[in-house]
């Protein structure tokens, strides 16, 4: 419980500076009182919202979207959510094109989203499987792995479409 | 519900606790805390850092092969449940954790006793095989105080061969 609370502050905390910059090394630098010897600096994570550009893993032809809308939620989607984008870059011949508005399910995210059993998981980039109004997927093939926190949003299909199961 | 060990140190993961990274090739790295995961944000490798299990492994400093290691192998595959057998390895898990605790202490305390026997054995054997090379033989011959003097060493046999190259 303690540490739900925790984490739903420090999300509180990282959404109210997301929203300004992103990019929080600077903070972090002075916080720690380190010169940034190491070379990765450590980011602050955030949800998914407007103007952020997420990988799209499955073989419906789009490359890079980027979210115009998350559905739900005031400050972003996270995992597991669907969000509406624009194709940004797409392959030659598929499906989709670039410049088309979709919907989309987020599948990765970089944020750390915590399960019921009390930890959390997060994966290494942001990325969305492309669906219909309905939530079927438009692709056939699913790549990378997903969490199983889809099977609660009722996203069975992309599931079974799925190589792994984190 | 399940007991992880954390990737980094090594040390248990109960439930609640941690964050798990899984990366694009599907690969899941469990943390037991932010400290463990910030090293390995870091790239630092848990062979070369000094308070993790995997670096006290590797150069000895801990016991690596025990026969109570085997009763904690991971099995995946479920057990159908019996009370008897699942009040008998809860008792088990007790005994087990002390015996290795104690096997772990003897362990330790083994290494650092330090070895004054086998060193003090070294030293006589050097010294007389290669008093030579500071003095010469036939001054030892005459003198025979600048030989070591005999000190009653366990291993018998290294008494025995001296006594007839002395005299």
């Amino acid at each position: 419980m303690a540490a739900g609370f925790a984490s739903k502050w420090s999300l509180v905390g990282r959404s109210l500076l997301g929203g300004l910059n992103n990019n929080l090394s600077s903070l972090l630098g002075t916080s720690n009182g380190i010169t940034c010897s190491h070379s990765l600096s450590q980011q602050q994570r955030t949800f998914i919202q407007m103007r952020t550009v997420l990988k799209v893993v499955d073989n419906s032809g789009a490359k890079k979207v980027m979210c115009i809308q998350a559905l739900k939620g005031k400050k972003g989607a996270r995992l597991g959510d669907t969000i509406v984008a624009s194709v940004k870059e797409a392959h030659p011949n598929g499906k989709v094109k670039k410049g088309k508005v979709v919907y989309g399910v987020v599948v990765r995210a970089a944020m750390q989203r915590g399960r019921c059993d009390g930890s959390e998981v997060k994966f290494d980039d942001n990325a969305v499987v492309l669906v219909d109004k309905q939530g079927q997927p438009i692709g056939t093939r699913v790549f990378g792995p997903v969490p199983h926190e889809l099977r609660k949003k009722k996203h069975v299909k992309i599931l079974t479409l799925a190589g792994h199961i984190a | 519900m399940r007991i992880e060990k954390c990737w980094f140190c090594s040390s248990t993961i109960y439930p609640g606790h941690g964050i798990q990274f899984v990366r694009n090739d599907a690969k899941i790295f469990r943390f037991c805390r932010s400290k463990c995961h910030k090293n390995f944000k870091m790239k630092r490798n848990p062979r070369k850092v000094k308070w993790t299990k995997a670096y006290r492994r590797l150069h000895g400093k801990d016991m690596t092969q025990d026969s109570t290691f085997e009763f904690e192998r991971k099995r995946n595959r479920p057990e159908r449940y019996d009370r008897n057998v699942t009040e008998n390895t809860l008792k088990a898990i007790k005994t087990i954790d002390k015996v290795r605790s104690r096997r772990e202490a003897k362990h330790i305390e083994r290494r650092k006793k330090g070895k004054k026997a086998q060193q003090m054995r070294e030293a006589v054997k050097e010294l007389e095989q290669s008093i030579s090379l500071v003095k010469a033989p036939s001054v030892l011959k005459e003198d025979p105080s600048l030989t070591l003097p005999k000190i009653k060493v366990k291993v018998s046999q290294a008494l025995a061969e001296n006594q007839p190259m002395e005299e």
